[in-house]
């Protein structure tokens, strides 16, 4: 039965599709973040919990992060460094999510920056990024990937 | 085929050693993502033009917690404050504009003000154009200075040719903890 659950929760096509899902859409988030790094920035602000002196630092690298993770993650180039840095910001926006719920603030969550305004942080966007979550541990568990000589040897 | 550390038919110390390196390297890898992201992010952003300083100093920071006179704009949109805005208003001299979501501005808005959410502009604006154009002078605004919903539309409104667009930069929030007049529901 274990054996069974780990062959389902393991198989290769699996881990593609989970790649391909978290890698698309942190690439589909970040491009926006990139070329507005000010409107990021101040998205940022808004959740009231950085110090104003590195909010733009944190406004600049966390879309590049993004992008390189999501890139990793769809090509498969070091699946599981990328699904833990994935899954570190995943769980990094979970609690900055609930922080500012919890503090009462009506804030653009800036997840999905093309539809800014559109998706005011709430609890169902957090229980979104839990699942995302769960498919990064996934990848974490059993790495795949789309480059041959990338992919994991079975042991000799 | 792609295994996990767990298939990996290894047994007692080698299964453990294999294990810790395998972890250290998964966390060295994470380590070098973050940090090559980061200093390629540092560096694109200083030789944009769009690029924001590093770390904002009082004077120049694009982004701060509290609006400023220095505040960064968009070219041709200029900020109002919220003692002149209520002026304005006072004469009939300018209409508000709700840049917010539509479920904000129904859970609270300045009395009058109509709801232009940034996410549906395109949508919302033909059904709004005769009051707007009737207004020589626009107010808009989202919820404070650190959402950018205001100067999207502010900014789109600019390009329409309402030249007479100013942004509230505190927005919303800090109207009404002002003690300013607000009103609740879907209608102005």
């Amino acid at each position: 039965m274990r054996a069974r659950a780990t062959a389902i929760l393991g198989h290769p096509a699996l881990g593609a599709i989970c790649r391909l899902i978290i890698g698309g859409i942190f690439v589909y988030t970040a491009i926006p973040k990139l070329l507005r790094p000010d409107d990021f920035a101040r998205l940022v602000a808004g959740y009231r919990l950085l110090d104003p002196g590195i909010v733009n630092l944190a406004g600049i690298t966390m879309p590049w992060i993004e992008l390189i993770v999501g890139a990793f993650l769809v090509t498969g180039v070091l699946p599981r460094s990328s699904s833990l840095v994935g899954a570190g910001m995943l769980a990094i926006f979970m609690v900055a999510g609930a922080l500012a719920l919890l503090r009462g603030l009506h804030i653009s969550c800036g997840c999905f920056f093309p539809l800014m305004g559109g998706h005011t942080l709430g609890w169902d966007l957090l229980i979104r990024d839990g699942i995302l979550l769960l498919l990064t541990l996934q990848i974490l568990a059993w790495p795949s990937s789309f480059v041959p000589c990338l992919r994991r040897k079975p042991p000799v | 085929m792609a295994r996990s550390l767990q298939e990996i038919p290894l047994s007692g110390h080698a299964h453990s050693r294999s294990g810790h390196s395998d972890a250290l390297i998964v966390i060295l890898g994470a380590l070098a993502i973050v940090i090559g992201s980061s200093a390629l992010g540092i560096a694109v952003n200083h030789l944009s033009p769009r690029g924001i300083p590093l770390l904002p100093t009082p004077a120049a920071g694009p982004i701060r917690q509290e609006p400023a006179p220095a505040l960064s704009l968009p070219k041709g949109l200029e900020p109002i404050t919220i003692l002149d805005a209520r002026a304005a208003i006072d004469k009939h001299l300018a209409l508000f504009l709700d840049a917010r979501p539509a479920d904000q501005y129904a859970e609270g808005h300045i009395p009058g003000a109509l709801s232009l959410p940034s996410d549906k502009l395109d949508d919302t604006f033909p059904n709004l154009a005769d009051r707007i154009e009737a207004s020589p002078f626009l107010i808009v605004y989202c919820d404070g200075a650190e959402c950018s919903e205001s100067i999207h539309v502010a900014e789109r409104l600019i390009e329409y040719g309402f030249l007479g667009t100013r942004l509230m930069v505190d927005g919303y929030r800090a109207w009404a903890d002002a003690g300013n007049p607000v009103t609740k529901g879907s209608e102005p």
